[in-house]
């Protein structure tokens, strides 16, 4: 157990708040995955990841700083890291997924704002997390109204960029997209000194290309009949691809995926054999949010595929890597991140489409349609979305949800029926 | 009642050293955040079996790894309590 006291208080944090975080993660953590059974031997390295979430990873980032790397921060994954590894600097996630920082949020924000928006901005003002406070500046977004104006609440706090997503998919919002590119280069050049090229460029596509096509190979193990790892150790990695430096989360997730090449030859399924199959549909799942993977998988279900920004939506679809010049290589960046079908856009029938198709490729017994109470762009599509899907004849079950434990013996009562009916 | 067995540590690289070396030995380990009855600092801590004691023992004296000890708490982990976090 390191300690990392002194660490922390050089960040500013405020140590006796933080301190109750540290007392409950590891019941938490221990009773969710370490009452798995057959867990993939390579999951170690992701149990250490989290063991030691608030020291390792921020000690590497600091270590960074003072060589003179920038750390940039984003909350959505349409800010594209490729641009922020091309000027020699470093991108984290900082989506807040635990209950732990919600009050802070709410001290500034409206309380019907969603517990995400809430966390991140509670975790920042409290100093209650290293990876907030080691940030030099933050990237927001213009996708959700309680995002937009929550960026002006942090902004007072922190350098604050924000970069201005279009809301529809013609032609014009692509090239204006690509033109947000440019200018959040021209940011990042300016804030760290150092040039975006085409061939930094160029690198940096591979690289986080090279971690989406990890991501992929792992989602891939989950279409098997044999399933040979849970859905919660699956997210679990999605969580932390966020955070980790992305070299060595390729390689960790890639050797992983051998050991799982090998189950998927000799037969082996972590669940008994007439698990439901769940695709999980809906707002993102930041760390260390397990409850609804947890409950559905202690209930007779096994979560197969997340159409989320933790899942699918992170890692489907590559950038072109065939491009030389930077104009180009920044079209098909935008092409690339214009292809992620989220609730803000509309019309965003392409989600449907894709949840469809996911349903198909994961031989899906039924869908779970999650919303983050308070979240107003997907509790409106989810309309759409159930009515489409029961149209074709798929079962699904909408829930709304947020951060706190109120709601679980509700969860397991409607999520367990909903998955005996599934027989 | 059944016991879980952690070793503790000083610091994440004593603690992987020791179960790279644990694992090459097939003997059980798992990584673990540190429980809070057990140390006030968190961090890795590793779990290994009551029955193959002796021989973790064996390989950290051989070894010479750093460790601040190997306790004890009764077994307690169940994925219906739902206290997340
Ligand atoms: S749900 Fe939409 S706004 Fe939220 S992180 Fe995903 S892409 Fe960004
Ligand atoms: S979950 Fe919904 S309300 Fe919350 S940040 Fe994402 S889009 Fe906005």
């Amino acid at each position: 157990m390191a300690d990392y006291k002194e660490m922390w208080k050089d960040l500013g944090m405020d140590l006796e708040t933080h301190d109750q975080l540290c007392e409950v993660l590891p019941q938490a953590f221990t009773d969710v995955y370490l009452s798995q059974e057959n867990r993939p031997e390579n999951m170690a390295y992701y149990d250490f990841v989290v063991s030691e979430i608030h020291g390792v990873r921020p000690a590497e980032l600091i270590e960074a700083q003072k060589k003179g790397k920038k750390v940039f921060g984003s909350f959505c994954i349409f800010v594209p890291d490729e641009i922020v590894f091309g000027a020699d600097a470093i991108a984290t996630g900082l989506c807040g997924g635990s209950q732990f920082w919600v009050p802070g949020g709410e001290k500034v924000l409206p309380t019907n704002t969603c517990p995400l928006i809430k966390a991140s901005v509670g975790a920042r003002l409290d100093k209650t997390c290293p990876f907030f406070r080691i940030a030099d500046m933050y990237i927001g977004e213009t996708t959700c109204d309680g995002k937009k104006k929550a960026w002006e609440i942090l902004g007072e706090d922190v350098p604050m960029y924000v970069m201005d997503l279009p809301q529809m998919k013609r032609r014009k919002d692509y090239k204006a997209w690509a033109e947000e590119i440019t200018d959040f280069k021209n940011t990042v050049e300016e804030f760290t000194g150092n040039k975006v090229t085409a061939d930094s460029l160029k690198n940096s596509i591979k690289l986080i290309n090279d971690k989406r096509r990890a991501l992929q190979r792992l989602s891939n193990f989950r279409k098997n009949i044999n399933i040979p790892i849970s859905g919660k150790d699956v997210l679990l990695i999605s969580q932390i691809a966020f955070y980790d430096d992305p070299t060595r989360f390729t390689q960790m997730t890639n050797a992983l995926c051998d050991e799982l090449d090998k189950r998927v030859e000799e037969g082996v399924s972590v669940f008994p054999k007439g698990t439901k199959r769940i695709l999980l549909a809906g707002t993102p799942l930041a760390i260390p949010n397990w409850k609804i993977h947890n409950i559905i998988e202690t209930s007779g279900g096994a979560v197969v595929c997340e159409e989320m920004c933790t899942g699918t939506r992170y890692f489907e679809n590559l950038v072109d890597e065939s491009k030389d010049g930077l104009e180009d290589q920044i079209d098909v960046l935008a092409q690339r991140y214009m292809g992620i079908n989220c609730a803000c856009f509309t019309p965003n029938n392409d989600r449907i489409e894709d949840i469809k198709r996911l349903c198909k490729e994961y031989k899906i017994d039924g869908v779970i349609d999650l919303n983050l109470k308070f979240c107003n762009l997907y509790d409106t599509e989810g309309f759409l979305v159930e009515r489409e899907l029961k149209k074709d004849g798929i079962p699904v079950l909408g829930i709304e949800t947020d951060y706190t434990d109120s709601d679980v013996q509700q969860l397991r009562t409607r999520i367990g029926a909903f998955i005996e009916m599934l027989d | 009642m059944k016991k879980n067995f952690y070793i503790l540590f000083d610091n994440h690289q004593n603690g992987l050293k020791l179960y790279k070396l644990l694992r090459d030995n097939s003997l059980k380990a798992t990584i673990s955040p540190t429980p809070r009855s057990l140390s006030k600092c968190c961090g890795i801590s590793l779990i290994v079996a009551e029955e193959e004691l002796n021989q973790v023992e064996k390989v950290i004296i051989e070894n010479e790894i750093d460790i601040i000890g190997i306790e004890s708490i009764i077994k307690d982990i169940n994925p219906n309590r739902d206290r997340y976090c």
